[in-house]
This record gives C-alpha cells, structure tokens and sequence, in this order.
C-alpha cells in the first residue's frame, strides 16, 4: 500500500472514530450502526499505521495481502462478536475451552496476529527493513546533506 | 500498561516469600551496582551509550510495558468484568510489529545521524521545533510525575503485604531501592535489571497460568463452571459496552506508539539488523508474561461462581487471594517478587525519561542546555523521585487520578506528532505543536472535570480515546493549512531516513 493510501485510511478511520465517539450522546445511547462506525475505525487506523510504516522501496514485495487479511480478521472478528446470538449459558458448546463468540476473539483477534504478524516481519524485513550497507550509506548521505545545508 | 492501583492488598508474610523477596532485591541492586560503575557520560545514562542487544531490547520494553496492573489490576478486571478486560492486552499480537515499522527503523537510523537522546529530541529534530520539543518533554514530565506516584503507591502496597510493615515506609523503601539502581546506572541499569525482571515475570505468568488450568480442570472447566452461574461474563464484552471495549483496543493499541519509556529504546539497540526479529521475540515474551491476566481472572471468578471462594471484597484481591489460599509457596513468593518486577521495570524507565524531560529537553526547547547532563540528570531523577514518592504517601484520592491519564496523555501528545510525523513528509511543525497541544489539552481539562464529577462521558467514551482521536484530527487538520510550511520544517538528513 502506498503512504497516501495509508494516510487517507488513517484520516478516514480517525473520522469514523470521531462519529462512532458522537453517537454516544445520542438519546438512548450509543446505537448498533454507532458501534459498527467505531469498530471499523479501529480496525482502519491499526491497519492504515502499520501499512504507513511499511510503505517503502520500489520492488519491495507487498503486504496488501497480509493488511487485507488483517482487516478482514478485526472487523469480521469483532463484527461476529456483535451478529451472533447471545448464546453463553449452561451446556454451550465449547471451542478450545471458550464459547464461540468469546472463542472467535480471544483465538481470532488476540492469538492469530501473534503468530503471523512478527513472522511476516521477519520474512519481509530484508527487502522493507534495514539491509547491509544501509546503515553506513544513511550516514554518508545524511552528512553530505547536512554538509550542502549547513544544519546540523 | 498502567492503571492505578490504590486498594490495600491482603498480607503475604511468609519466610518463604520474605526470602525470595531478599533475593530479588538484592539481585537488583547488585545489576545496579555493575550498570553505575559502566556509566561514564549523559549518552551512557540516558541512551545505553554503546547500545544493547536483542534480547535486552525485547525483554526492557516488555517489562517497562507491563506495570503491576498486570499481575494484580488486571486479574482483578477480568474478575469484575469479564471477558471485556481483555481488550486491554488484545491488541498485544499487533502492537509491536506496528511499532516496528511505524517507528524502530526510523529511531534507530536517526540516532545514527543525530544526537539524539529522547523521544522529544527525535520530534525537535524531525520538525526542526524547539518548541515541539519542549512541549512534548513537558508532556512527558506531567505524565511521569503521575504514573510515578501511582506506581510507587502499588510497589509500597506489595512491600507492605510481603513485609508486614505501614505503608508509608514501604512506600519509601520502594522508592529507595528503585533510585539507588536508577540515579546511578541510568537507563542501563533500568535495562539490565528490566531483563531479570522480565524473565521473573515471565516465568512467574507462565507457571501460574499452568497451575490455574490445573487447579481449574482446564479451560473448558472453568468456563462451564462460570457459565453455569454467570454467563455474560464470558461474552465477548464481559460487563462492558462494546464501544467501551472497542475504546480499550483502540486505546491501547494506537496508543503503544506513544509511550516514550518503551519507544526510546529503539535508538539503543547495536545492531539494527537484529531488529528482524523484535517483533516476534517481544511478542512472545509479552503474551507470554500477560498469561497471569487472564488465568487468574478466570479461576478466581470459577472459584466463587462454583462456591469454593466468597465473593472478593476487593477485584484487586484476586491475585493475592488465589496465591495465598490454593498456589504452592514458591510458586505464591515467586509471583509476589514478579508484581515489584513488573512495577520496578515500569518505574526505573519513567525515573529516566522524567530526568532527560527535565534536564535536556525542556531547557534545549528554552535555548538553555545544561552543561554536565549527567550530574543534573542524577540530581533531577532524585528530585522526581522524592516529588512522586510525596504524592503517593499524601494525597489520597489524587494518587489513582494522577495515573489514569498517564497512557491516554502519553499517547494523545505523542502519537500523531511522532509516529505519524516520523513516516510523513507532509506534516508540518504547526501540525505537531497543535496536536500535541491539543492531546495536553483536552487529557488534562477533562480528565480534571470528570475527577471532580464536573462533567462526565457517556458510557464507552474514554477520555483518552477521545483525546487521541482530536488530537490525530488537529494534526490533519493543521498541517493542510499550513502545507507549505511542510518543505521547510524538514532538513534533508531527516528526509533521507523517512525515506528510508
């Protein structure tokens, strides 16, 4: 995803955050869409950041497939939580020793992105992070900027 | 993570958990005693001079992440609230490759190009802004103060349950032996002993979240002892409203992107290949060590759901009550030690940014630096100290209100200017000093009407939240003004690791 993309998803979420917040005053509380408006903000801006920090050199391989499943993971995630019926009580059946909606969030949303974000990290780091060589070009080029500017 | 802890704790005097707490300390000070013969120049206390690995990176910003609200706060939430408690830590599996990308590539390489000892140095620098700077260090000190204070509280409360001594002395014996590591050993002694604490903690978390499942006849039993009694409690949303528990996720984890004790670390680390793998190490470590939150919570709450346990007086109780009445000794005196781990890890980082906030950044945003930082620095983690040790002994209720702002201003001042600031070269330098303005603002104003029950939030808004969202909003907002201020506010040495 490029910077500009990135940045207009943080902006557009920071806007859906601000109006999911405002619904709160509403009368009678804060309605469904209200909540619906918060939950994709917040799962917008986390996606929009990382995107954010990620976006960089030409020929780098992209994340637009991990972010993309990211997002589908939060929203659905939390949109699941909010669809499904209520139907905690004696005999639920049990998924992994939760029930299903409190299952699909503590498994879903919490544990997943522990196990495929820092490895997608790693696995893209050679081509988005800092390579060999990168640190001592960085140097010499910023001190030859400063050196043609005169700051410091 | 910090929320305050203000309730008594039941007391813990034991011999085996007094020993075990001995060691701990004396362990403590023996790191402290090594990292403060190391210490040679304001670069080595405030920025680990020469830099330090992986592993010491990955294991200091765990611990200085998770206070003592881990080990006792939040098992306490989980038990009041359920489930919804969880949103505090959920976005744990996120937080630190966003963090990576966002800001550890761009910290690192600007502490090769720049001097840099502090976040505000980092925001001076990319906005070219004295005043930036100094109002991001001002942000810093008001919120240090406070958490401070509220931690020196809880560490006095869990010295006074394992020694059996008034609280106010536990308070100053807390606060003594943070500062005698601290003001001599700077950051590498708030590092080195952070990775012992750290791995205290883990191994504590881990050990005790085996023994709940054991005790509780696994997860599944306990949810089906829980269900049987109270079922919301294991909603997704536990007792809370969902947009107060999607507030908590937002919160926490946009808000990890501001929290200047854990981010400056990322100018230490030696070698910045080795930043490959700090997302998936301090992940681990991090979900790990939060394993304690969430077990203990259940198995408290499945103990009193099923009658084994009344009902606890106290959420914060949790922890304690289930060590001292069904964990075997060692494992309870570990877990004791591991809660003054958590909260001295989380305290000696704030004695450190408090003292370069006082003694670098505010009086190079004021055209005065001082000349030997490293005495004025030691001079001024002292007088912090001493200041917040004074709160926390006297003022009350002011204590639990002084640190619940801490994340939310942290994060509201920090967040829009730097994490944002540091990956887009159209932010402007009215943009960040109107943001964090902004988060200073509306965090300190309305958290002090809502204390005073001036003014108080629908349900689900937290200040905090709102506060961050504003200030994101005033950031945008003002850097399109001022958008052709955007070329100049960036020198070309900064432009070249942005875009990195």
């Amino acid at each position: 995803m490029r910077k500009t993309r990135a940045l207009q998803g943080i902006l557009v979420s920071s806007l859906l955050l601000m109006a999911g917040y405002a619904t709160a005053f509403l009368p009678g509380g804060t309605p469904d869409w209200g909540v619906w408006l918060f939950l994709v903000g917040t799962s917008l801006i986390m996606i929009c950041t990382m995107a954010l920090g990620a976006a960089k050199r030409d020929g780098a391989p992209s994340l637009r497939g991990l972010f993309g499943f990211l997002f589908f993971l939060l929203v659905g995630g939390f949109g699941a939580a909010l669809l499904l019926p209520a139907a905690e009580g004696p005999g639920s059946t049990l998924l992994l020793g939760l029930p299903l909606r409190a299952a699909i969030i503590v498994y879903g949303v919490g544990i997943l992105p522990v196990i495929l974000v820092p490895i997608f990290y790693a696995w893209t780091f050679p081509a988005l992070g800092i390579r060999q060589g990168d640190v001592a070009k960085i140097r010499e080029a910023a001190e030859a900027a400063r050196r043609s500017t005169g700051t410091e | 993570m910090t929320l305050p802890q203000t309730q008594d704790l039941p007391q813990a005097v034991q011999p085996l958990i007094v020993a075990v707490a001995v060691g701990y300390f004396l362990v403590v000070l023996t790191i402290g005693i090594w990292a403060t013969r190391r210490i040679r120049t304001a670069g080595d206390f405030f920025a680990a001079g020469p830099g330090i690995g992986l592993i010491a990176l990955s294991l200091s910003v765990m611990s200085a992440t998770l206070s003592g609200f881990t080990f006792i706060g939040g098992p306490g939430l989980v038990y009041a609230l359920g489930l919804g408690a969880l949103f505090i830590i959920l976005p744990a599996g996120l937080t630190n490759a966003m963090g990576a990308w966002v800001l550890a590539k761009r910290l690192r390489l600007l502490a090769e190009v720049r001097r840099t000892l502090t976040i505000p140095d980092a925001i001076g620098a990319r906005y070219r802004s004295p005043l930036a700077q100094g109002l991001a260090g001002v942000a810093i000190l008001v919120a240090v103060v406070g958490y401070m204070a509220t931690n020196f509280l809880a560490l006095g409360l869990v010295i006074s349950a394992i020694f059996g001594i008034d609280l106010g002395w536990a308070i100053w014996l807390g606060m003594g032996i943070t500062l005698a590591y601290a003001a001599g050993g700077g950051i590498v002694a708030s590092i080195y002993t952070d990775v012992f604490q750290g791995s205290l903690m883990a191994v504590a978390s881990v050990l005790v979240f085996l023994f709940t499942l054991k005790s509780g006849g696994g997860l599944g039993g306990m949810s089906e002892t829980i269900l049987a009694n109270d079922p919301g409690f294991l909603s997704p949303w536990g007792a809370l409203t969902p947009l107060a528990a999607l507030s908590f996720f937002f919160v926490f984890g946009m808000g990890s992107l501001g929290q200047p004790h854990v981010v400056h670390k990322f100018f230490m680390l030696r070698d910045p290949l080795r930043l490959r793998w700090y997302p998936l190490i301090t992940t681990t470590a991090l979900v790990v060590t939060m394993l304690l939150y969430f077990g203990v919570g259940m198995a408290v709450k499945a103990r009193t759901a099923s009658g084994d346990l009344l009902p606890l007086a106290l959420a914060d109780h949790a922890t304690p009550v289930f060590l001292l009445n069904y964990a075997p000794g060692l494992l309870a005196a570990l877990v004791f030690s591991g809660v003054a781990a958590a909260i001295m890890s989380t305290v000696n980082s704030f004695m450190n940014i408090g003292a370069a906030a006082a003694m670098h950044d505010i009086p190079v945003a004021l055209g005065r630096p001082i000349r030997h930082e490293l005495r004025w620095g030691r001079i001024a983690t002292v007088v912090i100290s001493v200041a917040a040790a004074l709160i926390a002994q006297h003022s009350g209720a002011l204590v639990a209100f002084l640190g619940i702002f801490g994340w939310g201003l942290f994060a509201s001042t920090l967040v829009p200017a730097l994490a944002i600031g540091m990956n887009w070269d159209g932010a402007t330098r009215a943009g960040a000093v109107a943001s964090i303005s902004t988060g200073l603002g509306v965090t300190l104003v309305f958290e002090t009407l809502a204390f005073f029950g001036a003014f108080t939030f629908p349900t689900g808004v937290t200040i905090s939240g709102l506060s961050l969202v504003l200030s994101l909003l005033v950031f945008f907002a003002v850097s399109y003004w001022t958008r052709n201020q955007a070329a100049q506010d960036l020198d070309p040495d900064i432009r070249i690791i942005m875009e990195a």
